[in-house]
């Protein structure tokens, strides 16, 4: 991302001296925090803060959920800055159109974008800053700036001698203006980035003192449970208010939008009586499909309806009618909750004016529209104090936590914490979309000539936009919030980015087929979704990776191989592919009763080769060993990389050999991790991740590990037992 | 009901009912959040604390069978200002991720060294298998727990410990 400094910097003086950099991203010029400047008081808009106290303060917009940002952008700060990464405090964001992610225009974290829209921004307040404070010293030594240097939160005087605090310096510098350009340092000089570095968030996670949304305590803080109807769209018809209401403990039982509330003083009370509450639901308008119904309907969309174009290239037709081979197949896969281990849970206090709410969100700014359709409020009386979050995965990018804790908030007039049980969490999930996928190729003496791929299911702006509409215009009164939404569904494109989460990963089909032809039919059976840790990706790695290994079978060539030579005109996938394969040593004889399987994918800009090792052990499925090479560009932090591939490859391996949230008359049938498990530790296979040097501009990891190593385990199992495996999760006795 | 236990060293008394899970105690009535609700069903691990030295499922052990007893929890797993050559090792190398569920991840592997100071590479697997972890941060996790384990600090938890 190129951008002027001087658009979108601005430098201040704060409360007692202090230095404050404000950043206004790209898109979001013009429009005011709300918050009056100079107050003396932390500006809402300062990305970074040093005081005089000699204490640097990072404003971090973009959460912390496991993902390294709390790290990774602090690094980014402290690398320009010329200060140890250790001494910097992050802080979390409060909602300000300044802190939007600029690819979006809303202040959401997701999509792997964090370091890559932060990589030229933040590293350009650090040397903004730094730029100021050699300056300032400059001016009080009386010798030239370009002559001092800034080292580990001192700046140096050319005797190489005598140095001064930044603390002592702030005061000054917030009088410097910088003009024209400063260098960002060169690849060379960095110290922090690339560098092995710990996080810094360890120590807090390792001694039970951070934050997260349910540790959140209050004065006179109460208790609240939600009783959800168990299908979508049913309503209460009634339920024994007064019988719950006598029960020990408990301050109110009510009906809200989403069901019915019980407020107690203590949470365990609030459990009991919820316990005994009996509610007649009308289901008379809410969806009671089965899983299967939902399977019907794709192929019946798949039959009526060929979908979108959404990539033609040459003409499949004539390929088909050439070639002396058609290959077919369907592959299937089901709904999946996110689970992350933090429930969802969220704490308001109504005061009458205003509302605060804490909570660990992925949107803030949409918290604040949820919690004004629950209340009487605007956003802008809304305050919404992000924690830290106990995983994220796409789940917390919807504020329906939010909001119920709003609407109990409101009712009740003090705070009030919700926290939903694990087989709430569970069952009222909003899920990864299940999808169905019909490939079809020609092949010409053996030669891969044609690729058709019909993508079969829904989109999920279609269901974000409720409140993502109104966020994007918080100017716009409440009553609108609905036109709004639909508004912002029309003006998709303008208002919002296309919305590819279906097709993610699929039109961007990387090998060199002569006539491709990809489609969408849409279509929503009206089960919630949304993203799910590599979103469309995750499906349409399966279908495209399983497909290819499909075809070199019937082409009569080896996996590796058959990529390799459609693969060589993209230099960064070649050379994931070829890594992949040396170190997972490909050629070589596999241990008798195992197997290897091979995928090559690229998602959120990243390349991934994954080789997988499984078997089957006890008529179990076994992954023994996974081996990957990941090119993410220029890498900040390698630890965190590691990290993130392999939890993605762990994630990945979870869906695919347990992940699966089927219903039965419009009822999810899955509750705790006793029917919706998670890899343990004992199933663990060895993760070798191999990182690709590079300098190009750097991108995604959060999600990348997660689609190659969905297929590379069918494909290792094909390779195993023969058997082709269309849908998921995977099965030992296919 | 009135309980008594003791945690992290102090004894705390309490009027409550008996059913209470001991990880509610824990956390709103003694304020000790470092303890982790994940499952509610002895599932996940994510709350486990010491009960008399053994690793137990705080949000499946109702308070009254802990009465009387000694409780220990993450928080109470530093010996004064040192903290735990687990917490340490845990810092060293970067485990956590989200963070949510290591709580309980340590607690397990206290309990492991304290009573086995030098584990294998599977006991520790077996050891750890209870708790979950969404990230995925396993492999760091034995990582630092055979980073302690056999080092003389291995067999010592909090002197609190019984």
């Amino acid at each position: 991302m190129a951008m002027n400094r001087r658009n979108f910097l601005k430098v201040s003086a704060g409360a007692s001296g202090s230095l404050m950099v404000s950043m206004t991203l790209p898109g979001c010029a013009g429009i005011q925090t709300g918050y009056e400047p100079d107050t003396g008081e932390w500006r809402p808009d300062a990305w970074l803060e040093l005081t005089t106290d000699d204490e640097v303060f990072f404003t971090l917009a973009r959460v912390e959920m496991g993902q390294g940002t709390y790290t990774g952008l602090t690094t980014l700060i402290a690398e320009e800055l010329e200060i140890q990464p250790e001494r910097i405090t992050p802080r979390f964001a409060p909602v300000a159109p300044e802190y939007r992610n600029p690819l979006y225009k809303l202040q959401l974290t997701g999509g792997s974008t964090s370091v890559a829209t932060s990589w030229e921004p933040l590293r350009m307040a650090g040397a903004e800053a730094r730029q100021m404070l050699v300056m300032a010293a400059a001016r009080v030594w009386n010798v030239k700036a370009a002559e001092c240097q800034a080292s580990e939160g001192r700046v140096v005087h050319p005797n190489g001698i005598d140095s001064m605090a930044y603390g002592k310096l702030v005061e000054l510098a917030a009088k410097e203006v910088v003009r024209g350009d400063i260098a960002l340092k060169p690849r060379s000089e960095w110290k922090y980035i690339g560098k092995q570095r710990g996080k810094l968030d360890a120590r807090a996670k390792s001694t039970g003192t951070a934050v997260y949304g349910i540790d959140v305590d209050l004065p006179d803080m109460v208790y609240g449970v939600v009783s959800r109807s168990p299908r979508r769209g049913g309503r209460v018809r009634d339920f024994n208010a007064d019988q719950v209401r006598a029960m020990t403990g408990v301050l109110e039982v009510f009906e809200i939008e989403r069901g019915v509330a019980v407020v107690a003083d203590k949470y365990w009370r609030a459990r009991k009586a919820q316990d005994a509450l009996q509610i007649d639901w009308d289901f008379s308008d809410a969806v009671s499909l089965s899983t299967d119904d939902v399977f019907d309907s794709y192929r019946s969309a798949a039959d009526d309806d060929p979908g979108e174009s959404e990539r033609s290239e040459g003409s499949f037709a004539s390929a088909m009618e050439a070639g002396d081979r058609v290959v077919e197949a369907e592959y299937a896969q089901p709904y999946l909750a996110h689970a992350t281990l933090e429930p969802m849970n969220a704490t308001a206090w109504y005061r009458g004016d205003r509302m605060e709410v804490w909570a660990p969100t992925q949107a803030p700014d949409l918290g604040r529209i949820a919690a004004a359709r629950a209340t009487d409020l605007g956003p802008d009386d809304i305050t919404i104090n992000t924690t830290f979050l106990g995983g994220g995965f796409g789940r917390r990018l919807t504020q329906d936590y939010i909001e119920e804790a709003a609407a109990l908030a409101y009712r009740i007039r003090r705070p009030v914490k919700v926290i939903w049980s694990r087989e709430e969490d569970t069952r009222h999930d909003l899920y990864r979309p299940a999808m169905l996928h019909r490939m079809k190729a020609s092949l010409s003496g053996g030669e891969l000539t044609g690729w058709h791929h019909q993508i079969v299911g829904p989109q999920i702006l279609d269901w974000y936009v409720r409140n993502a509409a109104p966020a994007q215009y918080p100017w716009a009164p409440k009553f609108m919030y609905d036109t709004l939404a639909t508004v912002g569904l029309m003006a998709e494109g303008l208002a919002t980015p296309k919305d590819i989460s279906a097709i993610e990963g699929a039109i961007e089909y990387p090998y060199q087929v002569a006539n491709i032809d990809i489609r969408h039919t849409r279509t929503d059976p009206g089960i919630p979704i949304t993203w799910w840790r590599s979103v469309g990706y995750s499906h349409n790695g399966f279908a495209v990776e399983t497909f290819m290994d499909e075809l070199a079978h019937e082409a009569g060539e080896d996996p590796f191989q058959f990529r390799r030579r459609l693969i060589s005109h993209e230099p960064r996938h070649l050379e994931v592919l070829e890594r992949v394969a040396r170190l997972a040593d490909w050629q070589s004889p596999v241990p008798e009763g195992r197997a290897r399987g091979l995928a090559l994918f690229r998602s959120f800009g990243t390349y991934v080769a994954q080789v997988v090792e499984a078997g089957i052990e006890n008529g179990a499925v076994r992954v023994y060993r996974v081996t990957c090479s990941v090119d993410c560009g220029q890498v900040v932090n390698p630890r965190i990389v590691e990290d993130q591939i392999e939890g993605g490859i762990l994630f990945g391996l979870t869906a695919a050999l347990y992940g699966e949230i089927t219903l039965q008359d419009g009822e999810v049938q899955q509750s705790n991790f006793h029917d919706y498990p998670l890899m343990r530790q004992y199933e663990r296979p060895e993760v070798v991740v191999d990182i690709v040097d590079s300098s190009e501009a750097p991108t995604g990891v959060g999600e990348p590990g997660v689609p190659p190593v969905i297929p590379a385990l069918g494909n290792a199992l094909f390779a195993l037992n023969g058997k082709r495996q269309r849908s998921l999760p995977l099965k030992a006795n296919a | 009901m009135a309980v008594s236990l003791t945690v992290n060293g102090d004894e705390r008394s309490l009027d409550i009912e008996g059913d209470t899970p001991l990880l509610w105690v824990l956390r709103d009535e003694l304020g000790l959040k470092g303890t982790k609700f994940g499952c509610g069903a002895g599932l996940c691990g994510a709350c486990t604390v010491h009960l008399n030295g053994q690793p137990v499922r705080s949000c499946s052990t109702p308070v009254e069978m802990a009465a009387g007893g000694q409780v220990v929890t993450i928080e109470g797993l530093k010996d004064g200002d040192r903290l735990h050559a687990l917490q340490e090792a845990w810092i060293e190398h970067g485990v956590p991720q989200c963070g949510y569920c290591q709580s309980g991840q340590i607690m397990s592997a206290a309990h492991l060294l304290a009573n086995n100071p030098a584990p294998s590479r599977e006991e520790i697997v077996a050891a750890m298998t209870g708790n979950l972890c969404r990230c995925g941060t396993y492999s760091r996790i034995i990582a630092a727990v055979e980073s302690v384990a056999g080092t003389e600090s291995s067999g010592s938890t909090s002197g609190r410990e019984a």
